[in-house]
């Protein structure tokens, strides 16, 4: 393993596999659509290599799209990794200049107890050595607070509160952040297979040759050869390594799970810190347009593909925060998510202890497959600088010297290069000025180009998601440009189906937006935004109040009554049975519906009753 | 205040109280009924089922037949004709199919007269999916959606978009489906829309029927009128919850009540005491009513009658208070809660159950939110306390299902009043 700038191990037969190199149909295969995957396929294309993408699931599906959505800082890091806090803070900065449409201010309140006032001098002392690292993202110095004034800016900390200390950090959209630069790095040439799982790494005489993958929604499979592969799956990465017949703890991580509550709308006008019963630091964050509380970080061992939070998990985020802001318990959850941190591997530390530095790891050296890197760790903040060190190291194998440098902090992000006044989008387009404006976030300059659609096509301009809201001309662009092939893929780029009403409004005319767009038919429209629903759903019911509840069980009564619950039929047995006549139909349904107290014929009931 | 006295209180005006207080009166009892607000039936489609269709649908799918339509109980087939709502479909025929916004076509046992049903047109038929410029109506995607339909290939349906100016105003591309259906009370205002439709059907050339949103009406379905003036059969997809079939209910409701004098309070119940001799039910307002039994038919989670409130909601900065189950009724009063066969007791969570697991349906349970209700022997709870519809625990949440209860439970009181 290398950490950021130590020497790199030289690995003989590099030479020559760089004319073989020549007859490859890409110089880079880069496995794994997150923020490091698509960072690197980005600096990689950027720097004149030919790169495929894939990804298993969706850009951003892991880590990436689940986290807190900030890159800060990490105040956090500050006393055991100053390094860690040092290239975040640049390289969030960097982020900040590359993409400003995506980025918003969070300011953070740290309450003080009154059992805590002795060690108010050596907080502030360390806020103030975390200012000195604040120029470097734009961030505010902090500032000290009386009780009195904790409580004036937030009037919902309730506690016997001694003072408190505010610092400035910045939100992000992650799933934004991805799928910006897998666009780039599409348009300047990379092929980007969303959706197609990679089979297996062949690698011949120690050196790198080709990728078999699959595409997951069609089931067909092909090969395309490199000399090179970046595994940059995440917490998926040592089953990644495992895939060129590597054991898996070369590419090892430790999982840590995280999952977040979001609720209907934003709750306070600052995050708050917070102290879970166990000591761990957490907070409730403005974030967009809802209020969100993280995080948990446990060690996982189950289902990467399938990661769902549990009321269990949710109960202990709420009473963590319920001890400075109460209002959380009576306050409308609309969700949760959840991802798995792909944290650098060590035994016998606790979770909040990991470090969150990142690490490469040259395949070459711990396995003699010449060409096999494994990209482990990494925070969204410097995702930027890791993908730069990752192709970094790629040039130098592949010349023998430093190739061109990086040119990604410098290059906007698509959108990122001017900034677009919503409201005057709002009055040139005729569009609601809420929808503009997040149009406008999510996009930035490039929403232009879905006010030209609106422009040839005056029905895209319909409002398809009221919640968030989303427009039918941006379902339709990010179909056709930024890979969406799903609803789901679509919510996670525009926040469709996310807010109170759990798509139930738009998840059916989203899914005909998207079956049409990719040529698909209606049915698979019909079993798409089902499917949604569903997912979305169990996302929501582990944490139900009584609104939540109720609503939930008019979701599933009207979900019931238009479409049917897609579950698999209790009534398999029927295919069995030989006859065919409608009264077997009907002994069939009543069979099942056997545990019903009332039957239809009321006198048959009164027996039964 | 002294407290009236009454034969029965019914709590809850929805398809099981209704049914009960109309079953009541045929019995001859004084009956008074209490609405608390909105609940299942008021915020159903239009459609309206014995069975889940979606199990019946299931079944005929893999047996490759086409479902009928079951005997409904005579009585209850009498209470549906009473409330003047719906049009069952003829027993041992083909059922009826409504269009679902989800774009299907959904077989059910009965429908709101507003609404369109497929199984009566002729195979082949041409029907006209107008354009309107709202957020629930994308006709063309609907159209498409419906096309693909396995009935409507079954049928040869096509099903056209086209665009027609059915709107009078700007606004009303942005008011609530239920509002636009209430313009539709106007006669005049339905002559016009008879009029553009019958624009539409000339410049289309053939035309077998209209699929238009839930709009035609709030109190009354116009779709028999417009079917008149139009001369193809013209009427609703189904609505999305809290729409104007749940609007055409309650207008129902109200004059089913005024013909069979009842009177509906609309006020919540907030507590039911019983003893040996009679119910005393509390009001909101704090005024009490004494009846001699009570009909609980507050619905089920959906409705709000069975209320989810774990012990950590109002639990403020400390930990929850105690344990108790989560679930209670809207109204206090002596039941016992169950689901899936089994008895909620004193819990075992300070907090909650493990919702992610229980709470909506799967493969091999209904799902805890659907289930849970009421434990009672048919229609009895206890001596002078009964229940009817989805507030009973692990029954099918379907409105013919609901009625029928509501008939079963006025039963179930005759028999208690006269003493057996």
């Amino acid at each position: 393993m290398t950490s950021p700038g130590e020497p790199v191990p030289r690995v003989s037969g590099r030479l020559a596999s760089a004319s073989a190199a020549e007859t490859c149909d890409v110089d880079l295969v880069v496995i794994g659509g997150g923020v490091n995957g698509t960072g690197v396929a980005r600096d990689a294309t950027l720097r004149g290599l030919r790169v495929a993408l894939f990804e298993r699931n969706d850009l951003a599906f892991g880590a990436s799209g689940n986290s807190s959505g900030m890159i800060h800082g990490g105040p956090r890091y500050l006393s055991a990794d100053p390094e860690v806090t040092y290239t975040s803070c640049k390289d969030s900065g960097h982020i900040q200049s590359i993409a400003p449409h995506l980025l918003f201010r969070i300011p953070f309140l740290l309450p003080v107890p009154q059992a805590k006032r002795r060690i108010f001098p050596l907080m502030d002392a360390f806020f103030e050595a975390y200012d000195r690292y604040q120029p470097l993202k734009r961030g505010k110095p902090h500032a000290r607070l009386t009780g009195e004034e904790l409580v004036q800016l937030e009037p919902g900390l309730r506690g016997e509160l001694y003072g408190g200390i505010t610092f400035d950090e910045w939100g992000i959209d992650g799933g934004r952040l991805c799928v910006a630069n897998a666009v780039d790095a599409h348009e300047e040439g990379a092929r980007l297979f969303v959706g197609s799982t990679v089979e297996a790494i062949e690698h011949e005489g120690g050196v790198v040759r080709a990728v078999r993958y699959r595409d997951r929604g069609t089931g067909v499979g092909g090969r395309i050869t490199t000399p090179r592969v970046v595994n940059a799956t995440g917490a998926w990465a040592p089953l990644t390594a495992s895939l060129g017949q590597l054991p898996p703890v070369h590419a090892r991580v430790r999982p840590g799970k995280g999952i977040h509550v979001v609720f209907d709308r934003r709750l306070s006008n600052y995050a708050i810190m917070s102290e879970t019963i166990d000591g761990r630091t957490i907070f409730i964050e403005p974030w967009q347009n809802v209020s969100v509380i993280g995080t948990t970080d446990d060690d996982y061992y189950g289902d990467l593909d399938d990661v769902v939070a549990t009321s269990e998990e949710v109960r202990y985020l709420v009473e963590g925060v319920a001890r400075v802001f109460p209002a959380v318990r009576e306050a409308r959850i609309i969700g949760t998510f959840a991802g798995v941190r792909p944290t650098l591997y060590e035994y016998g530390k606790l979770e909040d202890a990991l470090s969150r530095e990142h690490a490469i790891v040259e395949h070459a050296a711990t396995d003699g497959v010449t060409g096999l890197y494994s990209m482990l760790g990494g925070k969204l903040a410097s995702y930027r600088l890791f993908a730069e060190e990752m192709v970094d190291l790629l040039m130098r194998d592949r010349l023998g010297r430093p190739g061109a440098p990086s040119t990604t902090h410098l290059r906007a992000l698509p959108g990122g290069d001017r900034e677009l006044d919503a409201l005057r989008f709002a009055r040139d387009h005729g569009i609601d000025a809420i929808a503009a404006r997040r149009l406008v976030y999510r996009h930035g300059a490039r929403a232009e180009r879905i006010g030209e659609r609106m422009k040839r096509r005056a029905s895209e301009a319909r409002t398809v998601c009221v919640c968030e809201p989303v427009l039918e001309a941006e379902v339709r662009h990010v179909v056709e440009h930024e890979f969406a092939r799903t609803v789901d893929d679509v919510a996670r780029r525009t926040r469709l189906g996310l807010g109170a009403c759990g798509g139930m409004r738009c998840a059916a005319r989203c899914g005909a937006i998207v079956a049409e767009g990719r040529g698909h038919a209606p049915e698979v429209a019909a079993m798409d935004s089902l499917r949604f629903l569903t997912q979305k759903a169990r996302t929501r019911v582990c944490a139900l109040g009584p609104i939540e509840a109720r609503q939930e069980a008019i979701a599933i009564a009207s979900l019931r009554s238009q479409a049917g619950i897609p579950t698999r039929s209790r009534l398999a047995v029927v295919g069995e049975w030989a006859a065919g006549n409608t009264a077997v139909v009907n002994a069939a349904v009543g069979n099942s519906a056997a545990a019903a107290s009332v039957s239809v014929d009321e006198r048959g009931a009164q027996d039964g009753g | 205040m002294a407290a009236e006295s009454i034969d029965v209180a019914v709590v809850g005006a929805g398809a099981a109280g209704v049914a009960t207080c109309w079953a009541l009166v045929e019995r001859g009892l004084s009956v008074r009924v209490f609405d608390g607000g909105l609940g299942a039936t008021s915020l159903a489609g239009g459609a309206i089922d014995d069975r889940p269709w979606e199990e019946l649908a299931r079944a005929a799918t893999t047996l490759r037949v086409e479902p009928l339509a079951r005997p409904v109980g005579a009585e209850a087939a009498r209470f549906v004709a009473a409330l003047g709502l719906h049009r069952l479909g003829d027993e041992g025929a083909s059922m009826p199919r409504v269009a679902t916004p989800m774009g299907r076509f959904r077989i059910a046992r009965g429908h709101d007269r507003a609404l369109l049903d497929l199984s009566r047109l002729a195979d082949g038929a041409r029907v006209l999916v107008p354009r309107v410029p709202r957020a629930e109506w994308d006709a063309d995607a609907l159209a498409r959606a419906w096309s693909a339909d396995d009935y409507a290939r079954a049928r040869g349906f096509e099903l056209v978009s086209m665009d027609a100016e059915l709107t009078m105003h700007l606004g009303e591309a942005r008011i609530a489906s239920a509002d636009l259906a209430a313009l539709h009370d106007d006669d005049a205002r339905v002559r016009w829309l008879g009029a553009r439709l019958l624009e539409l059907v000339a410049r289309e050339g053939r035309a077998d029927a209209l699929l238009l949103g839930p709009w035609l009406g709030a109190t009354h379905a116009r779709a028999e009128a417009l079917t008149q003036q139009v001369g193809v059969p013209v009427g609703e997809a189904m609505g999305e919850v809290g729409g104007a079939a749940g609007l055409r209910f309650e207008a129902a409701r109200s004059r089913l009540f005024e013909r069979i004098a009842v009177s509906l309070e609309r006020e919540q119940v907030h507590a039911a005491h019983l003893d040996d001799a009679k119910v005393e039910l509390t009001c909101e307002s704090g005024a009490t009513l004494r009846a001699r039994a009570v009909v609980l038919a507050i619905g089920g989670v959906a409705s709000g009658g069975i209320v989810f409130d774990p012990p950590e909601r109002h639990a403020g900065r400390d930990a929850p208070s105690g344990v108790r189950a989560p679930f209670r009724t809207s109204l206090a009063a002596p039941v016992t809660l169950a689901a899936a066969g089994r008895v909620f007791d004193v819990g075992s969570s300070l907090f909650g159950p493990a919702l992610e697991r229980e709470a909506w349906p799967t493969d091999a349970d209904p799902g805890l939110l659907e289930c849970v209700g009421v434990a009672c022997r048919g229609a009895r709870v206890g001596a002078r306390l009964f229940a009817a519809g989805d507030v009973i625990a692990d029954r099918p949440r379907t409105f013919l299902e609901a009625a029928s209860s509501g008939i079963v439970a006025a039963d179930a009181v005759l028999g208690a009043l006269r003493g057996r």
